[in-house]
């Protein structure tokens, strides 16, 4: 303990002896690490897995059904309809489905009429969507099913906001004008990157205000804000104006998640969907070719192309800014190294080995790292900052856990370490008399 | 106590070989004070430097207490170094950031004394170099002579076997120089083999022993020196 406080106090010395070259080793290691670090923590938070426990068993399944006899169009459309969803749903083999899409409102409540109504974000959805992403009730419970119903789950913060307290179950509230009664409260829940949602883009944002039944949805004749696709004939070729027909027309919004415990039960839910899309071709419908697709949550990204390029090359560069400065750093140290190399030969002249050194080295390690640390903290900050500012759905994504704080710290200790090593090498295995003689 | 046989160093560059030491054999006993001199890149301090094992050698062997130093690890010479050899130099080469007390005790830190056993010899080591009073002043508030024997208290700190000093007063003028030639006859009484480079033949002469060093090559002076004053 003694002799690594001793060797602390060393280290502050050739601090202090040339101060500016070590402040200006330490700015261009901790710039490269803090625009790292600020891009890793984006690069940590889109590409994480949001649901551990149960991403093996969660899959978005859709089928090539678009209208249109076109043979080279294999890949399935991120949305469907109302139709094909009723036709994937109830097969008996998933623990729990639902489909859904999001939408906004314009949401007050009963008790305070006189306000500007504020924009919520809607999940239009069924039943089982709580039970497929884990969400935790506090207060309340789902829909019992999918059935229409003037009822909305509503998200703590959302209580907090339009009613000032949490336990609002049994309240009324006005979405669009529209008299919804609130049957549930959420607990706080967030998904990052939400991955039930990547079709717009917006995975990255928070968790919606409020959700609603998707029949009531329909029956209200609310849209996606993100995704649709509509064409105004239905099969049997009569014109059908939206909203009012969007269950029998080409209405494409929805994306339907199944929950499937096993590769047993995803070998069935292909076998169903293959034999539905035979059926469906048998009566005349779905002429693509067949295109099923069941992606597990984890590849949804990448299946729907929605994966962020931006953030791929921010890291890809992020990541040759760090090794020039890595580079850079080691050059100032390693300078800094041999302007002190005299007194490593003193040292070894007085009967430290190399092993003693290293003592000295790793103290050397420990207060840059230490330092490195809190400045590249401060930049990631910063760039974590600037970055928000530019891309506003990245504005989720700046948080650090403990855990993310404890991979940085060791990532700069070890990058401290790599910027040491060589000098201090080089300087622990110089030749040792010319150092002394005058 | 040391004992070198055939003992040859050359310093090699990209454009070429100096032989700083050529077949040198030298024997120094338990207790001598030996002073060694000859012209300026004679080789003295390179002789210095392989018998404090600071440098090593290309042929011939090197006996310190009977056992050769060739083969030994960093760690196994680290520790001769650390516990039989003391150095000074013509620099003093002390740490400037450092009160004297922490410069006499860094080899000390080395050898994994306690703080206490460490504390005892430095008080020590101050005292026999005359400097107690300044434990805490930093080498710059001191003149060269005081410094020099600051090394000299860190080089005997840990009671080494010999005393290596490569031109202890060539930095000194000749009052602070006869004070350190004083303290170093002092040590050597004590017990403590010396052997030093010098200049001054004065110092030469008052050394128990003088050795000649000319193009990397040993000639015994005290063989000859009785014969010279008695006009042989
Ligand atoms: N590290 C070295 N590399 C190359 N040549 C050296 C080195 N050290 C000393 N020499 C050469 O070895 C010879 C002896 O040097 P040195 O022992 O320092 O002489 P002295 O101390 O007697 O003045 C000189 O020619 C010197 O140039
Ligand atoms: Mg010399």
């Amino acid at each position: 303990m003694e002799a690594i406080i001793h060797n602390l106090k060393l280290s502050w010395f050739s601090i202090k002896r040339a101060p500016l070259p070590y402040a200006l080793t330490l700015l261009i290691l901790s710039l490269g690490l803090g625009t790292f670090f600020s891009n890793a923590t984006l690069y940590y938070w889109m590409n994480r897995d949001p649901i551990p426990e149960k991403s093996q068993t969660l899959f978005m399944a859709r089928i090539n059904s678009l209208p249109g006899d076109c043979t080279d169009c294999l890949e399935p459309s991120r949305v469907m309809s109302y139709m094909d969803m009723q036709k994937m749903s109830g097969s008996g083999i998933t623990s729990a489905e639902a489909a859904m899409f999001s939408s906004d409102a314009y949401a007050k409540t009963l008790e305070n009429q006189q306000a500007t109504p504020a924009k919520v974000a809607l999940r239009i959805t069924q039943r089982d969507f709580f039970a497929l992403f884990n969400v935790p009730f506090l207060y309340g419970e789902a829909w019992p099913d999918n059935k229409a119903r003037m009822e909305v789950v509503i998200s703590k913060n959302t209580a907090v906001k339009f009613f000032g307290r949490i336990d609002v179950v049994g309240q009324d509230m006005l979405l669009d004008d529209q008299l919804f009664k609130v049957i549930g409260v959420l607990d706080d829940w967030s998904m990052l990157p939400r991955l039930y949602d990547v079709n717009g883009r917006r995975s990255a944002e928070p968790t919606e205000d409020i959700y609603m039944p998707l029949e009531t949805a329909y029956d209200l004749a609310i849209q996606s804000n993100t995704q649709n696709s509509f064409t105004d004939v239905d099969w049997d070729g009569n014109i059908a104006t939206y909203p009012h027909m969007a269950r029998t027309n080409f209405a494409n919004m929805l994306q339907f998640w199944v929950q499937l415990d096993g590769p047993e039960k995803i070998q069935q839910y292909q076998q169903f969907l293959k034999n539905m899309v035979a059926d469906e071709k048998a009566a005349g419908r779905h002429p693509r070719p067949e295109g099923n697709r069941l992606d597990n949550i984890l590849d949804v990204q990448k299946a729907m192309r929605a994966t962020n390029d931006q953030l791929d090359a921010f890291a890809l560069v992020a990541s040759l800014f760090l090794l020039v400065c890595v580079v850079n750093a080691s050059h100032l140290s390693l300078n800094r190294y041999m302007a002190n190399q005299y007194e490593f030969s003193l040292r070894r002249a007085l009967g430290a080995s190399r092993w003693q050194l290293q003592g000295q080295i790793l103290a050397d390690v420990f207060v840059s790292s230490a330092l490195a640390f809190v400045a590249a903290l401060l930049f990631a900050r910063l760039g974590l900052w600037t970055i928000n500012a530019l891309l506003p759905g990245t504005r989720a994504l700046a948080s650090w856990d403990w855990q993310m704080l404890a991979v940085m710290a060791v990532f700069v200790s070890l990058v401290s370490y790599l910027v040491t090593l060589y000098p201090a090498l080089k300087t622990s295995f110089s030749p040792l008399n010319q150092q002394l003689k005058q | 106590m040391i004992k070198i046989n055939n003992l040859s160093k050359i310093f090699r560059t990209d454009l070429i070989e100096t032989h700083a030491l050529r077949q040198i054999n030298l024997q120094v006993n338990e207790g001598e004070f030996a002073a060694l001199t000859g012209p300026s890149g004679s080789g003295k301090s390179t002789l210095l430097n392989v018998l404090g094992t600071l440098e090593s050698f290309d042929e011939g062997d090197y006996l310190l207490d009977g056992r050769s130093v060739k083969g030994l690890s960093d760690r196994e010479l680290s520790a001769l170094r650390n516990e039989k050899i003391g150095f000074i130099f013509q620099g003093f080469n002390l740490i400037k950031d450092f009160s004297l007390f922490d410069n006499i005790e860094l080899p000390l830190r080395y050898r994994g004394f306690s703080s206490a056993e460490r504390k005892r010899r430095v008080e020590h080591a101050l005292e026999t170099v005359g400097l107690a009073a300044r434990r805490d002043y930093h080498p710059s508030q001191l003149s060269g002579g005081q410094q020099q024997r600051v090394a000299i208290a860190r080089a005997i700190a840990g009671e080494p076997r010999i005393l290596l000093a490569d031109e202890p007063t060539g930095n000194l003028d000749s009052l602070m120089a006869r004070q350190v030639m004083e303290l170093l006859e002092k040590i050597n009484q004590q017990g403590c083999t010396i052997l030093m480079v010098t200049h001054d033949p004065d110092q030469a002469r008052r050394a128990n022993r003088h050795i000649q060093i000319v193009d990397g090559q040993l000639n015994d002076a005290t063989l000859y020196e009785p014969l010279i004053a008695a006009g042989a």
